[in-house]
C-alpha cells in the first residue's frame, strides 16, 4: 500500500463524528471611508498611501517621494522614471542593487493595508529584492475587509499572489520593530 | 516529586529581570491581541466560524486532501505524503539528491522541527539556513524555538549582539536591533541568491484551488522561493482548508491573535511552478490521524499555530519555553505532546493553573485547559501521577468521608499556624513548596454558622 493510501485509509478508519461545513455568514466591518481606512492602516503596518490628484503627474510624484532612487525597474508603461525592464534580465539574480521597483497590484483592503498583487513580473523577485517599493492601484479597487477580498480573488488565476500590508519586518530581537528585515524597506501605494 | 517542567522552570525564575521582562514582554502582546480582537465587533463571530470550519475540514481530512492533491497536481506541483517523519526527511533528501543541491534555504516551519529535519540532513551532509531572522539567530547559537511564533523572546539583545561579533564580525558592543537586523539582512543576501532549494512551511493548504499559503512579515519566504528552480513545500495535514472563503476567516484571525496585527505583512499563495522551476508538495500524518481517533482531544487539531496560548498563559509567561518538555511549548504544547507519547511528556501537564485564558483567547476554539485537566485525571493510568501528591489526595478523601473526624481535624487546624516552619514546610507537602500557605482561620465556616455569625448579604 502506498503511504497515500496508508494515510487515507488511517484517516477513514479513524475519523468520527463528521461536521457539516458551516455557512459562512456574518457582518463583516466596514468602513464609509475606506480610501481614509486603508491609508490609516497602511500607515499602521509601515506604508503609506497616497491619492494621485488630477493633473498630478504619477512619475513626479514617485521621484518625489524617492529622491535618491537611482536602479529604478518597472515593467509598466505609464512609469518613465524607470531605469530599466525588471523583465528583460534572464537571471533574477541580476535585480539585486535595485533601489525601486514600481508595480501594479489588484486591489487593497481598507482594514489591513493590505494590496492583493498577483504576479504580472517575469521574476517574482522583483517584489522583495528592491529596497524600495511602488505599488498602483485604481483609486475605487478597495475593498472593506478580508471576506470580500478572497470575493475578488476566487475565480481567478495566478501562478503566485500576494497580500503585502507594508514593508518587510521583524520583532525578532527584543519585540523591537525594525522594517527592513529582507524585503522593501519602503512602501508606497499610489491611488490613481 | 517535582516534575521535569519545575526544575526546568526553577532556572528560569533564578534570573528574575529575565524572567519579569520575558512576562512583561509577552503580556504586551496578549494586550495588542485585545485591542485588534474589540477593534471588530464580529471577534467572537469569526472565532466561531474558524472553529466550525476546522471541525469540518479535520472529519473530512480523507476527501479534502484528495481534492487538494487533484488541484495540485493539475497546478503542475508534484504532491508526496509522509506517513512519518521518517519518511518526511527522506523525500526531502531524495529531492535534494535529484538536483545535486547542497544547500536548502528554509523559511520557519515548526514541522520541520517536528521531524527533527535539519539535524537529519546536517548529519548527511547538507547545509540548511535558517531565513527567518529568530530562527537564524537560534541556528547561529545551536538553540530550539522557545515559542512557536516569537523563537528567541527569550533571547536578550546583548546575547545577540555578542554572537553577531563572532559570526557576522558587527561592531564590538553594538547590540541595537536595527543595526543587528540589518546586518544580517547584508548576509542573508548572498544566501538568498546562492541557495540551491527552498523550502517552505504552509499556513493553509487551500484543497478547491490546490495551492498554498504562507504567512510572515520578513518576507523571508518568498525571498527564499524567489531564486532556485526547486519549491518545497511542507504542511501536516490538518492545515487544509476548504477554499478560499474560509481562507477570509482565518487571515482575519490569525496575526490578530498571534502578535496583534490585522494581518502579516505578507501572505502569499503558491499556487505553480515558476517557469522552468519544480513545486514540490509534501503532506504529512506523522500522527495526526491519530488524533482523530480520540473525540476529547480532536480539538487540537484546529490549531492555526498563532502562539497565542503562550502569550496569555501564566505558567508560560513566567518560566519560558524552555522548561516544557516537548518541542513546542505553552498550552497547545502540553496537549501535543501528550498526544504524541503521554508516558514521555507527562511532566508538562502540572504546567498549568487551570485558569483557561488559553481556552477564552484561541481563536479556533480549542478546549486547552479543559483538555489538560482530563490529562491529569488520566495520570494515573498511565502510572503518572505524583505519589505525595496521591497520599494526600487519598488522606483528604479519608477525611472528607468522615465529616465527624474532618471537625475535629478542622478544629485543631489553626495550630499549624504556630507549628515549626520545619514541620509544615518539609519534602511531605508538596504544596508548600515554592508558596506560603495561608494562615488557618481561628473558627470555621461551619462553627460561625451554627453560632449564627454568618449574615445574609
Amino acid at each position: 500500500m502506498s503511504s497515500k493510501e496508508s494515510i487515507l485509509s488511517r484517516i477513514r478508519s479513524h475519523t468520527g463524528t463528521r461536521y457539516e461545513q458551516p455557512e459562512i455568514t456574518l457582518d463583516a466591518i466596514h468602513y464609509e471611508d475606506k480610501t481614509g481606512q486603508f491609508s490609516e492602516s497602511l500607515k499602521a503596518a509601515g506604508g503609506a498611501a497616497v491619492v494621485l490628484q488630477a493633473g498630478e503627474d504619477i512619475n513626479e510624484l514617485i521621484r518625489k517621494h524617492f529622491p535618491d532612487a537611482k536602479r529604478i525597474a518597472s515593467n509598466l508603461s505609464e512609469i518613465t522614471c524607470a531605469t530599466f525592464d525588471p523583465d528583460s534580465v534572464s537571471d533574477p539574480r541580476e535585480l539585486n542593487n535595485t533601489d525601486l521597483a514600481i508595480v501594479e497590484g489588484c486591489f487593497g483592503v481598507a482594514e489591513n493595508g493590505a494590496v492583493w498583487i498577483t504576479q504580472q513580473v517575469k521574476h517574482k523577485a522583483l517584489y522583495f529584492i528592491s529596497t524600495g517599493l511602488v505599488i498602483l492601484i485604481n483609486k475605487e479597487d478597495l475593498v472593506n475587509n478580508m471576506h470580500e477580498a478572497y470575493k475578488r480573488v476566487e475565480g481567478t488565476d495566478y501562478k503566485y499572489g500576494f497580500f503585502v500590508s507594508g514593508p518587510s519586518k521583524t520583532a525578532d530581537i527584543e519585540q523591537a520593530l525594525v522594517f527592513g528585515a529582507h524585503g522593501p524597506m519602503n512602501v508606497l501605494v499610489i491611488l490613481r | 516529586m517535582s516534575t521535569k517542567h519545575s526544575i526546568a522552570a526553577a532556572r528560569f525564575i533564578a534570573n528574575r529581570k529575565q524572567e519579569a521582562w520575558h512576562d512583561e514582554t509577552l503580556w504586551m502582546v496578549r494586550v495588542k491581541r485585545d485591542k485588534m480582537s474589540h477593534s471588530l465587533p464580529e471577534w467572537e463571530r469569526l472565532r466561531e466560524l474558524a472553529c466550525d470550519i476546522k471541525m469540518y475540514s479535520n472529519s473530512h481530512l480523507d476527501t479534502l486532501l484528495e481534492e487538494f492533491e487533484k488541484n495540485a497536481i493539475a497546478n503542475g506541483a508534484i504532491v508526496h505524503w509522509a506517513k512519518d517523519a521518517k519518511e518526511h526527511n527522506e523525500i526531502v533528501e531524495k529531492i535534494l539528491q535529484q538536483h545535486n543541491a547542497h544547500t536548502l534555504i528554509k523559511s520557519k516551519s515548526m514541522l520541520t522541527e517536528e521531524c527533527g529535519m535539519n539535524e537529519y540532513l546536517f548529519s548527511k551532509g547538507y547545509d540548511i539556513v535558517e531565513s527567518d531572522l529568530g530562527e537564524r539567530i537560534l541556528q547561529w547559537m545551536h538553540l530550539h524555538p522557545s515559542h512557536i511564533v516569537m523563537p528567541a523572546i527569550h533571547i536578550k539583545r546583548q546575547e545577540v549582539g555578542e554572537m553577531m561579533e563572532r559570526v557576522l564580525g558587527t561592531e564590538k558592543g553594538n547590540s541595537d536591533p536595527t543595526y543587528l537586523t540589518h546586518a544580517v539582512r547584508k548576509n542573508m543576501r548572498e544566501k538568498f541568491l546562492t541557495a540551491d532549494v527552498a523550502m517552505t512551511g504552509a499556513n493553509f493548504a487551500v484543497a478547491s484551488t490546490g495551492e498554498i499559503v504562507v504567512c510572515t512579515n520578513e518576507g523571508n519566504a518568498d525571498m527564499g522561493t524567489s531564486f532556485p528552480k526547486v519549491h518545497i513545500a511542507t504542511f501536516g495535514m490538518e492545515k487544509i482548508v476548504p477554499n478560499q472563503e474560509a481562507l477570509g476567516v482565518f487571515t482575519r484571525l490569525l496575526a490578530r491573535s498571534g502578535t496583534g496585527q490585522p494581518i502579516t505583512s505578507y501572505t502569499s499563495h503558491y499556487r505553480k511552478p515558476q517557469d522552468g522551476g519544480e513545486f514540490h508538495l509534501i503532506i504529512v500524518d506523522n500522527g495526526r490521524s491519530d488524533i482523530l481517533a480520540k473525540p476529547d482531544h480532536i480539538r487540537t487539531l484546529n490549531c492555526i499555530r498563532c502562539g497565542e496560548c503562550m502569550n496569555t498563559c501564566p505558567v508560560y509567561r513566567r518560566t519560558g519555553g524552555y522548561s516544557y518538555t516537548y518541542f513546542i511549548p505553552g498550552p497547545i504544547g502540553i496537549n501535543l505532546g501528550m498526544l504524541k507519547n503521554p508516558e514521555e511528556y507527562s511532566d508538562n501537564v502540572s504546567a498549568c493553573s487551570l485558569c483557561l485564558s488559553c481556552s477564552n483567547v484561541c481563536p479556533v476554539k480549542i478546549d486547552l485547559g479543559e483538555q489538560i485537566y482530563r490529562w491529569r485525571q488520566d495520570l494515573d493510568k498511565i502510572g503518572k501521577a505524583s505519589s505525595e501528591k496521591k497520599v494526600m489526595s487519598g488522606g483528604m478523601k479519608f477525611l472528607m468521608e468522615r465529616p465527624a473526624l474532618f471537625n475535629t481535624a478542622l478544629k485543631f487546624a489553626p495550630l499549624v499556624n504556630k507549628s515549626p516552619r520545619f514541620m509544615i514546610y518539609n519534602g511531605l507537602n508538596a504544596w508548600g513548596k515554592g508558596r506560603e500557605l495561608p494562615t488557618f482561620a481561628k473558627e470555621s465556616f461551619n462553627d460561625m454558622w451554627k453560632k449564627n455569625k454568618i449574615q445574609k448579604p
